[in-house]
């Protein structure tokens, strides 16, 4: 029998970071299966690249213990009235973080 | 062991962990894509969902939760799961019914049990059998 490959204990670095500060991006609403770390309330809103904070493992694959894949994470600013249809206060804003694959061009 | 009356009165609270409003379902043959949805939504991500108002207590942290805390934090220093895998998506694992019904260090724990079963570090007769030893020396207490 062949050998297996050993585990790749090296992870590739990230590829370059896809959005800068100011920039407008969706939040996809991918499927929820087995573990999602993206929530609901901001899943299809609009809202802006407020800091690009740094490259780390993505949820998905460090929920199952993958030695896995490392991405550029984003601090996206978002306007309360946009996440809360019932929300009253114009300039009131929520920032949460995100991993790049959940993150899509809003224009 | 439960007396018999125990386990039917036992038996008739776990009958009472149900939605307030129920809608009945048995293993449905046809599944609609929002119902699946619903089903699939992992427990931690309740952001935007309705709720009664709850009261907010100022809770002083208690010794089993450090413990735990402490428990789970050499478990990730030994390497044996990471904070993702551990608070995050085994406390989801947990279920609906336990996520909700314990305590916040409670899901730690019983995340922590369960990870060392997936992952054989222990049987689970092991810890059945250890629970009941521990139990059977308390009540003599």
């Amino acid at each position: 029998m062949p050998k297996s490959k050993p585990p790749e204990k090296v992870r590739p670095p990230a590829d370059a970071a896809r959005f800068k500060v100011g920039d407008r991006v969706r939040v996809k609403d991918m499927p929820n299966l087995f573990y999602s770390r993206t929530q609901m309330y901001i899943r299809g809103v609009v809202g802006t690249i407020a800091e690009c904070t740094y490259k780390d493992i993505i949820p998905e694959d460090e929920a199952f213990n993958r030695d896995g894949r490392i991405e550029q994470y984003y601090i996206v600013r978002f306007r309360q009235k946009d996440l809360w249809p019932e929300y009253q206060f114009e300039n009131d804003t929520l920032q949460t973080e995100s991993p790049e694959r959940w993150l899509e061009p809003a224009d | 062991m439960s007396a018999r009356r125990d386990l039917l009165e036992q038996q008739a609270l776990i009958g009472s962990i149900q939605p307030a409003v129920h809608v009945p379902q048995n293993w449905n043959y046809e599944v609609e894509a929002p119902l699946f949805k619903a089903y699939a939504h992992p427990p931690h991500d309740v952001g935007g969902q309705f709720d009664a108002p709850i009261l907010y207590e100022e809770k002083e942290e208690e010794q089993w939760e450090a413990n735990v805390y402490v428990t789970c934090e050499v478990l990730g220093w030994r390497g044996v799961w990471n904070s993702e895998e551990r608070r995050r998506r085994a406390d989801n694992d947990l279920g609906y019914a336990l996520y909700l019904g314990i305590p916040y260090y409670g899901r730690w724990i019983m995340a922590a049990a369960r990870m060392l079963v997936d992952k054989n570090h222990i049987a689970l007769t092991e810890l059945i059998e250890k629970i009941a030893e521990v139990k059977a020396r308390n009540a003599k207490k």
